[in-house]
C-alpha cells in the first residue's frame, strides 16, 4: 500500500476524519432544514402563483423570475449583507442562519414550480369528488390535491433536493463550516490540495449515491404511472 | 432626491467597470457552452449506440460530474490537477475556469442529447433502415437532425445555469461580474447592498432573455425530459 501513499496520503486524511464527519453532518442538517422550509414556502408560492388575484400572483411570478435569473452566490451575498440592515439591531443572524435563509429563498421557487406542475397534474375528478362529498376547498387541497401532487412530482423533487445539497457548498464562501469547509480547513493546515479536495468530492459523491438509493426506494414504494412520465 | 442622485452617480461611475466584468462573464460562458456542447453532443450520441462498456464509462462520467458541487470541481481542476505534476494540467485560473465549466456543461448536454435521440420515434429509424440506409446514415440524416431540434428548449435553460455558475469563478480570482463587484465594494464599502443589487440586475439582464427563449422554444419545438 505504500505506493498508493505517494499519490494519495490516506493517513493524513484519516487524521482529519473527525473534521470531515463534522462537515458531512453540517451539510446534511443544513440541507434538511432548507428542504423542509423550502417545501413549505414553495407550496405557498405555488398556491399564490395559481391564485386568480393579480396582486398576489404577479409579485410572486416576479420573485420566481428574479431567483431563476440571478446566481445563487449573489443571492447569498444579498442575504448575508442585507439581513442585518433590515432586521432590528438586537436580532443578529450568524453565518449559518443567513445561509439557511438564502438557500431557502433560492430553493423555494424551484420547489414551488415543481409542486405547481404536480397540482396541475391531479385529475379534476379527484377534486370534484372531494368537493361533492362536502369537503371544503381547503380540506380538498390539504387531503386530496397536495398528497397526490407531491407523489406525482417525487422524481423532480428528489432531483432538486440533490441540487440543494450541492448548493450548500457555496455557503463555505461566507465562512459556514460544512463539508467543503472541512476540506478548506484541511487544505489551509496541511497545504496538500489532492487529499483535501478529492476527499471532499468523494464525500459529496457518497451523499449523492445515497440519494440515488433513496430515490430507488421511493420509486418502488410509489411505483406506477407517476414515474413513467418523467 | 439626494439619495437618487447619489446612487445614480455610483451607477455612472461603476458601469464601465462592471461591464468589463459582464464581458468576461459573457466570454467564459460562451466558450464553456461551445466546448461543453461539443463534448456533450459526442457523448450523448455515443450513449445511445447501445454499446454497453461505452455506456458504463459515460454514465460514470455523468455521475461524477452531477454528484459533486461545481465549486468542488473547480477546486479540483484549479488546485489538484496541477499537483499531479503533469505539465499540461497546470492550468492558470482562466484555463481552469474554462476547463471545469466546459466539463460541467457537457454533463448536462450529454443527458439532453441522449434523451432527445431516444425521444425520436423508433419508426423513423426503422423506416430509414428498411429503405437501405446504413446505421450511420440513419443517425446522420434521420435521427440526429430531428433530435437536435428538440434540444433547443433545454439547451437555453442549460445556458442560464452556465451563466449563473460563472459567479462562482470569483473565488479563484477571475475578474467576471461578481468579482468586479467585490472589487468595487472594496472601494465603496458603504454601498455594499446597492452594488450587489446592481450586479444582480446585470445578471438578470443577461439571463432573463434566455429564460424567455427557453419558454418560447418549448412551445415551438416541444418539451423533452432529460434527467435534469
Amino acid at each position: 500500500m505504500m505506493w498508493l501513499q505517494e499519490y494519495f496520503n490516506f493517513r493524513l486524511v484519516s487524521e482529519y476524519a473527525g473534521v470531515f464527519a463534522e462537515g458531512i453532518w453540517q451539510t446534511l442538517w443544513i440541507s434538511a432544514v432548507c428542504l423542509a422550509l423550502s417545501l413549505i414556502f414553495g407550496t405557498g408560492l405555488a398556491l399564490a402563483r395559481m391564485s386568480g388575484n393579480p396582486l398576489l400572483w404577479r409579485p410572486v411570478a416576479g420573485y420566481i423570475q428574479f431567483i431563476r435569473a440571478t446566481p445563487l452566490l449573489v443571492q447569498i451575498y444579498l442575504v448575508y449583507y442585507g439581513l442585518p440592515l433590515i432586521l432590528p439591531a438586537g436580532l443578529l443572524f450568524d453565518e449559518v442562519q443567513s445561509g439557511i435563509v438564502a438557500l431557502t429563498l433560492h430553493t423555494s421557487p424551484y420547489m414551488g414550480e415543481i409542486i405547481r406542475t404536480g397540482i396541475a397534474s391531479v385529475a379534476r375528478g379527484q377534486i370534484e369528488g372531494a368537493l361533492s362529498t362536502g369537503m371544503t376547498p381547503r380540506q380538498t387541497m390539504r387531503h386530496i390535491t397536495l398528497p397526490q401532487a407531491i407523489a406525482n412530482v417525487m422524481p423532480p423533487l428528489l432531483g432538486q433536493t440533490a441540487v440543494l445539497i450541492k448548493d450548500t457548498s457555496l455557503l463555505s464562501i461566507i465562512a459556514v463550516f460544512e463539508l467543503l469547509g472541512a476540506g478548506l480547513l484541511m487544505f489551509s493546515e496541511t497545504v496538500v490540495a489532492t487529499e483535501s479536495y478529492v476527499t471532499v468530492a468523494v464525500c459529496y459523491l457518497g451523499i449523492y449515491a445515497m440519494m440515488l438509493v433513496l430515490s430507488g426506494i421511493v420509486q418502488n414504494r410509489l411505483g406506477g404511472s407517476a414515474w413513467q412520465a418523467h | 432626491m439626494g439619495w437618487i442622485t447619489d446612487k445614480w452617480a455610483i451607477i455612472i461611475q461603476l458601469s464601465p467597470f462592471l461591464l468589463e466584468g459582464l464581458w468576461m462573464t459573457f466570454q467564459i460562458s460562451i466558450i464553456a457552452i461551445i466546448i461543453g456542447s461539443l463534448i456533450g453532443f459526442t457523448l450523448g450520441i455515443a450513449k445511445t449506440t447501445g454499446f454497453r462498456p461505452l455506456n458504463g464509462v459515460i454514465n460514470l462520467y455523468l455521475h461524477l460530474l452531477r454528484g459533486s458541487p461545481y465549486l468542488v470541481q473547480l477546486y479540483i481542476v484549479y488546485f489538484v490537477l496541477p499537483a499531479t505534476g503533469i505539465a499540461w494540467l497546470s492550468f492558470d485560473s482562466y484555463m481552469a475556469a474554462i476547463v471545469s465549466l466546459s466539463l460541467y456543461t457537457s454533463s448536462y448536454v450529454t443527458e439532453i442529447v441522449a434523451a432527445a435521440i431516444n425521444a425520436v420515434p423508433s419508426g423513423q429509424a426503422e423506416a430509414a433502415r428498411s429503405v437501405g440506409m446504413t446505421r450511420a446514415q440513419t443517425y446522420r440524416h434521420i435521427v440526429v437532425p430531428q433530435a437536435l431540434k428538440m434540444t433547443i428548449p433545454p439547451m437555453a435553460s442549460i445556458y442560464v445555469i452556465v451563466i449563473k455558475s460563472t459567479a462562482v469563478l470569483s473565488v479563484i480570482g477571475i475578474s467576471e461580474l461578481t468579482r468586479q463587484g467585490e472589487v468595487a465594494i472594496m472601494r465603496m464599502p458603504g454601498d455594499i447592498m446597492f452594488i450587489y443589487s446592481l450586479i444582480a440586475v446585470f445578471y438578470f439582464i443577461y439571463c432573463y432573455p434566455m429564460l424567455r427563449l427557453s419558454k418560447w422554444a418549448e412551445g415551438r419545438f416541444g418539451k423533452v425530459r432529460g434527467n435534469s
